[in-house]
């Protein structure tokens, strides 16, 4: 379901900065890496903490124009669309790890 | 030296034990098969630990041998869950840690079926079953150490965005101390195989090592598991002293 998850966000993260699918992807991945996070195991709102701290700067060094902006839009296509979907997030490391020490 | 040197083992022994009851007790809670694994890797590593020491502690010679064959497979027993923790926390998509679990199992199984069929219990270097069976409980500490630190290193970039806590990202570097402890620990295992190999007598190296890397062992168990405030405050108010320039900046 995560990996469906960055599928999404790449596609929409295409169509708002007019990158090509393979661009998309590469770098919502940059960015992912970028924020020690998994494709595999992304979640909403760590999708938007990228989308707002490090694609802008990530787009703007690709040349895109208006990053910001673009940003906004495909993180609202991503939440509209996955409003309509039941998400099941994976148990983390980060979930485990915070478990076990009680807090 | 040597009369006391069943101490450290005791209290990693008791350590465990209360570990393995606090992870029992977050798993009635929570159902989540994490907490049970780790619960049962200590729960018999404790046993384990006991059992070995108890002729010292009320000194006597030894066990005979089919009970110190099975408090070996105690300890044996108590690897599988901790395989299967590591697999299922860091790497539940990737094949090749089915294969190294399996690896591992396997190296286990045979080196404990070995020393059951010969009878007795053979700590020596001379004994190829001892070093395949100590491969097998190596081999997932040195794996622990490994992911743990691996994990850190992306925990440490999640805090920065908000998205880990300091207290989690610590704890991945606590557990990877005790993955390395463990090793450390394994490696003086053949230290005191080599001394029974060549004196049958254990050398105060090899009782300083064991006692060394278990006190260690169960000071950052202790850290990870049950924090104390203090411990959290440190940790939180060191976190927030990084972050302050940054967000200032």
């Amino acid at each position: 379901m995560a990996a469906a998850l960055f599928d999404i966000a790449a596609e929409r993260l295409g169509e708002s900065s007019q990158m090509d699918r393979l661009a998309a992807r590469g770098t919502l991945r940059l960015a992912l890496k970028q924020a020690g996070l998994d494709a595999n195991h992304l979640t909403i709102p760590q999708l938007r903490t990228v989308f707002e701290k490090l694609m802008p700067k990530q787009l703007e060094a690709r040349g895109v124009t208006n990053p910001a902006a673009s940003c906004k839009t495909a993180m609202a296509a991503v939440e509209r669309m996955a409003s309509k979907t039941e998400w099941v997030a994976a148990d983390s490391p980060d979930e485990i790890f915070k478990r076990l020490g009680g807090n | 030296m040597e009369e006391y040197a069943y101490i450290t083992p005791l209290l990693a022994s008791a350590f465990y034990l209360i570990a393995s009851v606090r992870l029992f007790d977050l798993h009635r809670r929570t159902d989540e098969r994490p907490e049970l694994l780790l619960a049962l890797y200590f729960a018999l590593s404790g046993l384990f630990y006991l059992g070995y020491n108890i002729p010292s502690l009320f000194q006597f010679d030894a066990w005979p041998p089919l009970v110190g064959i099975a408090i070996e497979w105690v300890y044996n027993l108590g690897v599988f869950p901790y395989l299967f923790f590591i697999r299922s926390v860091f790497r539940s998509d990737d094949a090749w840690a089915g294969w190294l679990v399996g690896v591992c199992s396997m190296l286990l199984l045979a080196g404990g079926l070995m020393l059951t069929a010969a009878g007795s219990v053979d700590y020596s270097l001379s004994n190829p079953w001892f070093i395949v069976q100590w491969i097998g409980y190596t081999t997932p500490c040195a794996w622990m150490c490994w992911e743990a630190m691996l994990a850190r290193h992306g925990a440490q970039k999640r805090a920065r965005l908000g998205l880990s806590q300091p207290l989690v990202v610590n704890r991945y570097l606590l557990l990877a101390l005790f993955g390395g402890f463990q090793v450390l620990a394994c490696l003086s295992d053949l230290s005191l195989a080599n001394d029974i190999s060549s004196t049958q007598a254990v050398s105060t190296i090899s009782n300083v090592l064991v006692g060394g890397t278990e006190i260690a062992s169960v000071a950052v168990l202790w850290l990870a598991f049950l924090p104390p405030r203090f411990y959290r405050r440190w940790i939180d108010g060191r976190a927030a002293l990084r972050s302050a320039p940054a967000e200032e900046g």
